[in-house]
């Protein structure tokens, strides 16, 4: 295991300094030294590259800190039991979404900034080297602190996506059996009174907790006077069959995200593909353009070498 | 039920492998001597690291440069090269107390490179040092930036899970020549002997347990003992400053089982270093160029009729790191030789299996547009895409690591082909095993065909060992002529002869054991199922299982058994009050973790040997360490120089 020699150094340090003193030897500590120690860092090239990268940092550590912070609440909307406290309205969420989404370009416009500017007036290798480590780290950070933001994204379309095949599935049974109600109603005597009708064009109102099969009952029972029993029969026959067309397109919707779900992953893919061979790309372009400008010089050169 | 689950976790964490807790320890220093935890949205921060050759040695075969990255470091620089000052940064110092070092740090603190120093020594700095640095960073004004200061202990090489070497650096002043030369005095001899007590103590401060020390009399194995035996001693009385109390022993206080250190010497057997060899990382190390870890092949490029004037062609020089990650590496590294060709064509298979799978998917994606039918398969089509995709990273490292083997192998089949190594490696097996020898040693050394004059040298000198009695006068010359006719340089047989002359003085020589090899036919299968590894003419051989010397030692004195050869072994037990020369072992339950130490250099040969000798037994650990690994070619020099004088 490693022994912490720190104490032992400072200590060290006392007794030189001590010793120093007795001997009468100049040394860089006391009020002079002080003086000699500021005078000496001031000259010294704060890095103004370095301040500025630790400001991008500070700024990625915000949008970190805020996107935690209420990462909990724009997760946790949909229960409807939630106190007040705990409840975030959509345009909340979207104002956060836009937020962040401003910051992160910022940043990364900053960090682009940066990159140019690292490598002008510096001649030492080693320095360029550290100053564009330091920019991939920033970058590398930055990324991390986006896929917060694009997870959260990510559930949150997907909660919408799935309300919404809820909600469009609904009113279809719905409207489908009350029409088969109606034009029942209608073809038969007219002596219905309106107290049924009204009632009838409540039900659709209830909320999705009906299951699909109950509506069919629901129509059933509703209509049972005005019904003849093949009439009946007829209804049940239909709600069926549009209990199983509803439930293929279900599946079938089902299969459909499923697949979307993963082309967008792999269009992610390709895209970071894509744009790393960019730069290769690039610079194989030039390798080229370079190459075959020396050929065309050296076959002028050769050219003009008289043949012997 | 907590204390049971300790004690298992500790079981099992002392017998952590070397390489972890070497590891762990670096990424601490490296992370400001602070433990380092994985924070997914953690701030970056950024580092110089600052080594010199011994500290680059110890890094590079733990960490890679992507490890050293993700560990926040943006340069990682020589201490001994030219530096420009980097403004605020800190820089982590990773060197050897020596006085060169020392000085150029404190040049670093007058010209104010970094920002803040982190020092970290990998063996203990004296005090008077520590007061030279003190001195440095008050005339610099820089004592403050001075942030942190650390003995590392970390002064040994781990190359594998279970087996280090002490240095490589200075292995000159270690090596078996250093050690046995005629001429040494004893100042010399106490420096190294130091050094090598100095590299035992750092490793076992790493691995966290004090040992019960076992070695034979009347060899440099036991200077090195008594010597340990005292530092171990010396730094458990001081209780204040302690390395193996409290907190730093950790698991090990846990542990009921002390682990048993081993410490041979290379005399005892001078056969195996000189042994021809059938594994694969054996072969590799005696053949090729392989070092740290690391191997360099040069790739001929091809014998073209290139027009006159022309540029000669260069050769390609390549270098493979094989690593822990390498999976081929760590399942085939102690396989015979043939079996691992094999492997290397079966995985060529699965990976161009896996890659025609992708292929296909190509194909079908490519028909979507024509055929609707195609669409009802797209949703399988869609998911087997995205795993395809997913895995292809996967894939991509698979070639590499297909293409690197394959690139190794060849190189070392080239080898096998050229010299005959497979008819080298039979008939030592059988000279070593004192089975009858079907061809005559003077046929084999008159060969012309067979092996290089090395190759030869090195059979001869296998049969002096290990015949009983020598062979006589008229043989002898026999044999030089045949030997000089072919090339060879004998100073390494006078230097043998004196070893054996020695050596017969102290105890019989060592027996290899009585198993024989089965050839197993002269076409091998590799060969008929069509390889690219075609191994024409090249003996598929099977090895037996047969203790080598040293691992009978081990066996003798890790299950306590007797026998002659270990009986009168010197017994040390630093923990023990009474400093004494006890030859009475005290602990009479076998043990369950050993350490190998070989004093006078090592090989692989012997570490294949011992993991295969543990393989067969449950829950025991053994650790293979020598002062410096040498192939045969390194070790006939050695010997060619101490004949010389």
């Amino acid at each position: 295991m490693a022994v912490d020699i720190t104490l032992l150094f400072r200590a060290s340090v006392k007794t030189v300094k001590t010793r120093n003193k007795a001997l009468g030897v100049a040394v860089g500590g006391g009020v002079d030294g002080s003086r000699d120690e500021l005078f000496r860092r001031s000259p010294r090239p704060k890095g103004d590259f370095s301040s500025r990268a630790r400001e991008v940092i500070s700024h990625i550590g915000k949008l970190r800190d805020f996107l935690l912070e209420h990462r909990k609440d724009y997760i946790n909307a949909y229960s409807h039991t939630m106190s007040e406290y705990g409840r975030m309205t959509d345009t909340e969420r979207d104002q956060i979404d836009q937020d962040a989404q401003i910051f992160m370009r910022t940043c990364s416009e900053a960090i682009q900034q940066l990159r140019a500017e690292a490598h002008k007036e510096i001649h030492s290798q080693q320095v360029k080297e550290h100053r564009t480590a330091v920019l991939d780290f920033i970058e590398d950070y930055l990324k991390r602190v986006c896929k917060l933001y694009s997870e959260q994204r990510a559930i949150r379309v997907k909660r919408v996506v799935d309300k919404k095949r809820l909600s469009k599935l609904e009113p279809e049974p719905n409207t489908k059996t009350r029409e088969s109600t109606s034009s029942e109603k209608v073809s038969q005597s007219p002596s219905k009174d309106s107290e049924e009708n009204p009632a009838t064009e409540e039900h659709p109102e209830k909320i999705l907790a009906e299951t699909q099969p109950e509506l069919g009952t629901w129509g059933d029972g509703k209509g049972e006077d005005e019904l003849s029993p093949e009439e009946i029969q007829m209804f049940e026959q239909e709600n069926q069959r549009l209990i199983g067309e509803m439930n293929s397109l279900f599946d079938e919707v089902r299969q459909i995200e499923g697949r979307v779900v993963e082309i967008s992953r792999l269009q992610e893919i390709f895209t970071e593909k894509v744009l790393q061979q960019e730069a290769e790309i690039d610079s194989i372009h030039q390798l080229v353009v370079g190459a075959t400008e020396n050929i065309k010089e050296g076959n002028e050169d050769i050219r003009e070498v008289p043949h012997l | 039920m907590a204390s049971a689950a300790a004690a298992t976790a500790a079981a099992a964490a002392v017998a952590a492998s070397i390489r972890e807790r070497q590891t762990v320890a670096l990424k601490r220093m490296l992370n400001f001597n602070v433990p380092h935890i994985k924070n997914s949205t953690g701030e970056p921060v950024w580092k110089v690291l600052i080594y010199d050759r011994f500290g680059q040695d110890i890094i590079s075969p733990l960490l890679s440069v992507k490890e050293l990255r993700d560990m926040g470091i943006t340069l990682h620089l020589l201490l001994h090269s030219d530096r420009d000052p980097i403004p605020d940064v800190p820089a982590v110092y990773f060197v050897m107390p020596t006085e060169e070092n020392i000085d150029r740090m404190c040049q670093d603190l007058r010209n104010q490179l970094y920002e803040s120093y982190y020092l970290n020594f990998i063996s203990a700095i004296s005090r008077s040092k520590l007061e030279d640095i003190a001195n440095a960073a008050l005339a610099a004004s820089a004592v403050t930036q001075v942030a942190k200061v650390f003995d590392q202990y970390l002064n040994f090489i781990t190359l594998e899970d279970d087996m280090f070497v002490l240095c490589n650096q200075n292995k000159e002043l270690v090596s078996y020549r250093a050690i046995n030369r005629p001429d040494i005095t004893d100042t010399e001899m106490e420096t190294v002997m130091d050094t090598i007590v100095d590299s035992l103590f750092c490793f076992f401060v790493t691995l966290g347990a004090v040992p019960i020390i076992r070695c034979s009399r009347g060899t440099a194995a036991e200077m090195v003992a008594v010597k340990l035996d005292k530092k171990l001693r010396e730094n458990l009385r001081d209780a204040r400053n302690s390395l193996f109390t409290g907190d730093t022993l950790g698991a090990g206080q846990f542990s009921f089982q002390r682990p048993l250190l081993v410490l041979v010497d290379r005399n005892i057997d001078l056969a195996t270093p000189l042994h021809h060899t059938w594994t694969y990382q054996a072969l590799v190390h005696d053949v090729l160029d392989f070092h740290l870890n690391r191997v360099n092949l040069e790739e001929s490029s091809g014998v073209e009729n290139s027009p006159a004037g022309a540029r000669p062609k260069r050769k390609n020089k390549k270098s493979y790191d094989l690593t822990p990650v390498d999976k081929f590496w760590q399942k085939h590294k102690g396989s015979p030789f043939p079996e691992v060709a094999e492997s290397v064509q079966q995985e060529l298979e699965s990976y161009r299996a896996q890659e025609d799978e992708v292929k296909r998917l190509k194909s079908i994606m490519g028909l979507e547009g024509e055929d609707e039918g195609a669409i009802s398969m797209l949703s399988d089509n869609t998911a087997k895409l995205t795993s395809a995709v997913s895995s292809l990273p996967e894939l991509l490292e698979k070639k590499r690591l297909i293409d690197l083997h394959t690139n190794v192998a060849t190189a070392v089949l080239e080898h096998i082909k050229a010299r005959k190594l497979d008819v080298y490696f039979e008939y030592e097996e059988k000279i070593m095993s004192k089975t009858t020898l079907d061809k005559s040693l003077l046929d084999i050394i008159s060969d012309p065909d067979a092996g290089t004059p090395e190759d030869k040298m090195r059979l001869f000198l296998i049969y002096y060992i290990s015949t009983q009695q020598a062979p006589s006068e008229a043989d002898l010359e026999q044999y030089k002529k045949a030997l000089t006719d072919a090339g060879c340089n004998l100073n390494p047989l006078q230097y043998i002869k004196q070893w054996k002359a020695f050596t017969k003085m102290a105890s019989a020589p060592a027996s290899y054991g009585s198993t024989t090899t089965k050839p197993m036919g002269l076409l091998s299968r590799v060969m008929n199922t069509g390889s690219q590894f075609v191994m024409e003419g090249v003996k598929n051989l099977v090895l037996k299982q047969q203790n080598l010397p040293v691992t009978r030692i081990l066996d003798n004195l890790m299950e306590m058994k007797s026998n002659p050869e270990t009986d009168d072994y010197r017994y040390f037990d630093p923990k023990m009050l009474r400093g004494n020369d006890s030859s009475v072992p005290r602990n009479k339950n076998p043990f369950q973790e050993a350490i190998v130490f070989v004093v006078g250099g090592g090989n692989y040969i012997e570490y294949q040997n011992l993991v295969d000798y543990i393989k067969g037994k449950q829950g025991k650990h053994i650790l293979y360490g020598c002062s410096e690994l040498f192939n045969a070619t390194q070790f006939i020099k050695q010997l060619s120089q101490l004949g010389q004088k």
